[in-house]
């Protein structure tokens, strides 16, 4: 696949601990085209984050140990870059749009200082046309008088705002590749709604590339175009956008799909999963999800399946996917 | 399950009349004039036995603060609650501690409520020990029966917050809740904080215990799917002051308020097969320092009129257990129209 944009082979991230090696991500493929926004999901503990920050090279080493066959931005590879190279491609080819404004922000300095440091970086431009750029940046993802709105320090701002800000500074020098992770998850529904719409306005308009982590299936359902579904630092499923949420294939995506509570819905008990995602250390033998799943047998609790790949770019790892019924 | 109507019942089992929680704000210079948040205004409710009341709006409308004066954490500013028929606010300090006891709270974050240096008896013990007049067998007899109610195990009894996932320190908190034997629950946003599939379980939970021990819930949420899902009556709530409340079905079926429809319009779905027309906010909410006069929703409002700046939108029933606070469907008077104050719209035109 040359047309990929960002292509991960078998990345493993490890981290030695006192009690025993917690395998947050044991071996994952990923690949985004371009202008392709591709979701990673999964609940907290699954290794979403990890991969994100591995991707970006922001993991130490110690306390991460992490492994990767092939690991390429636009067909560059990224994995024996330097320190001082990787500076020079963040922020420029592929930047990260954080969680939590409030921490990701400098709280002593203003917004609109810490967009100009961006073009200052990687662009030959002047002190006063970096900041008639940052004005440009902040209007586009909608922030409202922008150019005073610059001099501002980031606790001045609402939560909505500075996500905006955060925005524009990732899209400061449009770059390749936007990895967002929980963009929008400490924020209130219609801010929400709003942040989405910048995000995925951005996004389309510049052909960026974009990794969104989220554990949210109805950012998912509403911002990609491709899904993975992360259980226990594995892939357990891949598929289009329209797929997976018709026609899950994986038992865990089908009961995370029915475990979101909908509008549609009448009065009743929320399905659920039972039990918890298995703690890092001692994950079970066999499948990791077969302590929970409601159609395990003997092989499940032995032997760790592979990822099929199946039409359509499809992907399940299971010995028991939900289509094994309709096809007999 | 009564439906709401009349607000004078004698089945209530909590009221709220007319509350309004204010907080002084610190004044920048010595003699600047004296400023409000106006965290709760004029919000009056009933909550009938065994019913779960739901309460949405975004963050910082007051949805927690009017929690917190139900269950006597806040004295309100003005306004009275009643809880079984008695006035909450001016109890003598021995009656209200035993009205206390009825009305439990399970908090939003399950990392910062439960003391990190306490067992997990030590936690839920807790509310026991302090009413006193419990012998330490008991204590730890009705711990384990509650451990059990909660599904956790009877080895973590002596176990600290930080060995447990957030799904199982909520349930240590709900354990924590009920322990006393209350009437009355408040959930805010407990569940907000969980994963999907965690989220199910700790809200079937909630509900298995409720059907078992006979509570009254309020739920706080941001969610509308699950108030919708759990609620038999709601309020939604803006800056302070209520917008639309009634029976959730009502509500669910046909709301009226523009900030109603918008928080509906703003939910994503994950039903990808339907797309649903949406009605986008404008900017953020405004600071409850000083809220305007009229009605609080205006400026983001997309069918603001002129008179809605200055009239406060009263709250009117517009058919049996259901009411909207809004210029759009109760209209203006002939006096204000003719002070060139825009004719009302139909609600039908209003999306």
């Amino acid at each position: 696949m040359t047309s990929a944009m960002l292509e991960v082979r078998n990345l493993k991230v490890a981290f030695p601990c006192p009690g025993g090696i917690i395998r947050a991500v044991e071996g994952i493929d990923l690949a985004t085209k371009k202008g392709e926004c591709v979701a990673l999901v999964g609940e907290s503990g699954c290794g979403k984050s990890v991969t994100a920050l591995s991707i970006m090279r922001l993991l130490r080493t110690p306390p991460s140990v992490s492994r990767v066959d092939k690991l390429e931005l636009a067909g560059r590879d990224l994995t024996h870059r330097t320190e001082r190279e990787m500076e020079r491609i963040r922020g420029k080819d592929m930047a990260m749009i954080f969680q939590d404004a409030m921490t990701a922000l400098n709280p002593v300095m203003t917004v609109g200082k810490q967009i100009d440091e961006v073009y200052r970086r990687h662009t030959n431009l002047g002190k006063k046309e970096a900041r008639e750029r940052t004005v440009r940046a902040l209007e586009l993802v909608g922030v409202p008088e922008a150019r005073s709105r610059a001099d501002s320090f980031p606790h001045e701002l609402s939560g909505g705002m500075r996500q905006r800000v955060l925005i524009a500074l990732a899209f400061a020098c449009i770059p390749k590749l936007i990895i967002a992770d929980e963009p929008t998850t400490s924020l209130d529904v219609t801010i929400q709604a709003q942040v989405l719409d910048v995000l995925r306005t951005m996004q389309r308009e510049h052909g960026v590339s974009a990794l969104l982590i989220t554990h949210d299936l109805s950012v998912v359902a509403n911002m990609a175009d491709t899904v993975y579904v992360m259980y226990s630092g594995k892939i357990v499923e891949r598929a289009a956008m329209q797929d997976l949420f018709t026609d899950p294939l994986h038992p865990y995506t089908q009961g995370l799909l029915a475990s979101v509570p909908r509008l549609s819905d009448d009065k009743q008990a929320f399905v659920q999963i039972p039990d918890t995602v298995p703690h890092p250390m001692r994950k079970p033998t066999g499948c990791y999800f077969h302590p929970r799943c409601s159609r395990t047998s003997g092989r499940c609790e032995e032997h760790m399946p592979r990822l099929e790949a199946l039409e359509n770019g499809r992907q399940v790892r299971c010995w028991h996917p939900l289509r094994e019924e309709r096809e007999t | 399950m009564t439906a709401s109507g009349d607000s004078r019942n004698p089945d209530r089992l909590l009221e709220m009349e007319n509350v309004s929680v204010n907080f002084p704000v610190k004044r920048a210079y010595p003699f600047s004039r004296k400023r409000w948040i106006q965290a709760v205004t004029d919000v009056s409710l009933g909550i009938s036995q065994g019913e779960t009341f739901g309460i949405v709006g975004e963050s910082g409308c007051g949805k927690s603060t009017l929690a917190n004066a139900m269950i006597g954490m806040v004295r309100p500013t003005a306004g009275r609650v009643r809880f079984q028929g008695e006035d909450l606010y001016t109890l003598k300090p021995k009656a209200f501690k035993a009205a206390r006891q009825n009305m439990q709270m399970i908090f939003q974050d399950p990392y910062s409520s439960l003391n990190p240096r306490f067992t997990v008896y030590d936690i839920i013990r807790e509310p026991l020990y302090i009413r006193g007049g419990v012998s330490e067998t008991t204590m730890k007899d009705k711990v384990l029966e509650l451990l059990r109610l909660v599904g956790l195990d009877e080895e973590d009894l002596y176990r600290h917050p930080s060995d447990f996932s957030g799904g199982q320190r909520q349930r240590i908190g709900i354990a924590r809740a009920i322990i006393l034997n209350p009437r009355f629950l408040v959930c805010d946003e407990s569940v907000s904080g969980l994963d999907v599939s965690v989220h199910a379980q700790i809200m079937n939970l909630l509900m298995e215990i409720q059907q078992d021990l006979n509570l009254t819930y309020v739920f706080i949420s941001h969610n509308l799917a699950v108030v919708k899902n759990v609620c038999q009556n709601m309020l939604v709530m803006y800056l302070g002051k209520v917008m639309e409340a009634g029976d959730s079905d009502t509500v669910f079926a046909n709301p009226l308020h523009p900030y109603t429809k918008a928080l509906l319009s703003a939910i994503l779905d994950v039903d990808v097969s339907e797309t649903r027309e949406r009605i986008l906010l404008q900017g953020d909410t405004p600071s409850p320092i000083d809220p305007p006069d009229g009605c609080r929703f205006w400026q983001r409002c997309p069918f603001a009129m002129q008179g809605c700046e200055t009239i406060p939108a009263e709250l009117v029933e517009i058919e049996a257990g259901h009411q909207v606070a809004c210029h759009l469907i109760s209209g203006f008077t002939q006096e204000q129209m003719d002070r060139g104050l825009h004719q009302p719209v139909s609600p039908q035109s209003g999306d």
